[in-house]
């Protein structure tokens, strides 16, 4: 669906993009992740044809979208502005948006979206009246007023309450499960974790990983295990011993509690030298990496 | 190119200056205004002369008021929607670059064009107030007014629009300011500039009708220079 190969970019000089490269599939939900700056929209704006690589391709559905003007109604998007103007209403603007898309019986089209957006009782109404989460959810209306197959969304939850977040998370989800195809740009870990099936980490124009949320996890995460002891004098025991570990590369005590990052996974090993040395354990356990851990592997780590 | 898809952008637009009353009483102020202080130089001339003096206020006021006009309005329609933004959503729409320029341009120069129908019917008035005969255009100067006044409108409009696409933000405000001060004392000098004893003909009215065809077909060739990349980085 989404294909960018080899794609660099440079202004003036300068690199702001380095031999991109990444598929997205049919009904995935992509999530984009870099930290400011590192080139996100930039490789937003050159699937979208906005901006010319410098050298390789970047195509949907095999084509190039900036010379193709038609392909352009099999796909929605969100930039970081909603594209919506504050002089007409909200009804006015999904009418506008209709109208360059040619949509068929636009009037139930466009009352399904702004019902489908919690907006109904204020389709009248200007929207430069909205907040910031109305023109959102309002924005995300407009990029889907065609049906497109494919949606591009450039931060589609930046600025907004933790409420409004989680209405435009579920929106994106509800979308998912239509089996359109979204990429998603974000700085919002927690989001993308939530939402995407496959990520892509950027930083400094340079795609630092590539692959399925569960399989950066195994791949950038060292296994940590966190373990309780049964009093005092036992935890002090317990992480002398872990330091001395050599296949223990970290290890933090905070009151009866230890956790231990591995540089391989070796729990068994560990739990045999606990009980081995007479140290009692009431409870151990194996922590799950969160996105923010890998991506923060994955950035220091470059 | 779409005829239709130009022309649902043109209804937004006009629909947009028409609706923003601060623009809209701008643009009936000046209409009035120029109308009021150039047309009493009907009362000074001779009565010989009197018909020739009126052709020639409405031959140059009115167009110069149409661009004027067209000057005020289209900031909001290529500027502003630079500035803000939308025009990245716009330029992802099914609609070809120069289909979003030509639908602004025409948009744009219908309300233009209606404000300076409306100067040339006050000048119209305000002149037969001031004199003793019945004043109206003759076949050249209403040749003029309906052809080639609109069409010099859409020149103004498309150059701008041309410039307001192609130019960053610094650069435009610059150039607003100086075609701002430029049009309005060409327009302040409407009474000094019309000579007694020219009267506009077919010939005057027919060159610059050819001139504004051949300047639109060359604004027209330009936006070819114009493109969606250079329109994005100059949005900041």
């Amino acid at each position: 669906m989404i294909e960018v190969q080899n794609v660099t970019k440079k202004f003036n000089g300068k690199t702001i993009l380095n031999g991109i490269n990444f598929h997205v599939h049919k009904g995935e939900v992509f999530g984009f992740l870099g930290p400011n700056g590192a080139g996100k929209t930039t490789t937003l704006r050159i699937i979208l044809g906005l901006l010319d690589p410098t050298s390789g391709e970047a195509h949907v559905f095999r084509e190039y979208l900036g010379s193709n003007n038609e392909l352009r109604r099999k796909v929605g998007i969100l930039l970081e502005n909603d594209g919506l103007y504050d002089g007409l209403s909200a009804y006015k603007n999904l009418d506008y948006y209709a109208q360059l898309y040619n949509v068929p019986d636009r009037e139930e089209k466009i009352k399904n979206l702004l019902d489908f957006a919690g907006l109904t009782k204020r389709k009248g109404d200007k929207v430069g009246t909205f907040s910031k989460g109305m023109k959102r959810k309002l924005g995300l209306a407009r990029a889907m007023i065609h049906d497109p197959d494919v949606l591009l969304l450039d931060e589609p939850s930046s600025g907004l309450d933790p409420e409004a977040q989680r209405m435009v998370r579920d929106l994106i989800l509800h979308l998912a499960k239509e089996k359109r195809t979204i990429f998603l740009n974000s700085h919002d870990l927690d989001e993308v974790q939530k939402i995407c099936s496959k990520i892509a980490i950027l930083h400094r124009g340079t795609m630092q990983a590539y692959d399925r949320v569960e399989n950066l996890r195994n791949k950038f995460s060292n296994p940590v295990f966190e373990i309780t002891l049964t009093d005092a004098a036992n935890a002090k025991n317990a992480f002398d011993l872990l330091q001395s570990l050599d296949y223990v590369s970290d290890c933090k005590l905070y009151g009866l509690g230890i956790t231990a990052t591995l540089k391989e996974e070796n729990y068994s090993n560990i739990l045999n030298e606990l009980v081995g040395n007479g140290i009692k354990v009431e409870e151990a356990k194996k922590l799950a990496k969160s996105l923010e851990d890998v991506y923060l592997d994955v950035v220091k780590g470059e | 190119m779409s005829i239709s898809k130009i022309f649902i952008v043109a209804k937004k637009e006009m629909m947009g200056i028409i609706k923003t009353k601060s623009q809209m009483l701008v643009g009936l102020f000046f209409a009035l205004w120029f109308s009021v202080m150039t047309a009493p130089v009907i009362k000074t001339v001779e009565e010989s002369v009197v018909f020739d003096t009126y052709n020639n206020l409405m031959f140059y006021f009115v167009l110069m008021l149409g661009i004027f006009t067209a000057f005020i309005f289209s900031p909001k329609v290529f500027f502003n929607e630079k500035r803000e933004g939308n025009i990245e959503t716009l330029l992802c729409t099914p609609l070809s670059l120069r289909q979003i320029w030509s639908g602004k341009v025409v948009g744009v120069t219908i309300v233009a064009y209606l404000i300076a129908l409306l100067a040339a019917v006050l000048m119209t008035i305000i002149a037969n107030i001031f004199s003793t005969s019945m004043l109206l255009p003759s076949p050249a100067i209403f040749l003029h007014i309906v052809l080639v006044v609109p069409a010099f409108i859409a020149v103004a409009v498309g150059l701008l629009g041309f410039g307001h696409l192609l130019l960053g933000m610094r650069e435009n405000q610059i150039i607003n300011i100086s075609i701002f001060i430029v049009i309005f004392f060409a327009l302040s000098l409407t009474k000094n500039v019309i000579g007694v004893g020219f009267a506009v003909s077919w010939i005057e009215v027919g060159v610059l009708l050819m001139v504004a065809v051949l300047l639109l077909a060359l604004i027209s060739y330009l936006t070819r220079y114009l493109s969606k990349e250079r329109i994005v980085t100059t949005i900041a």
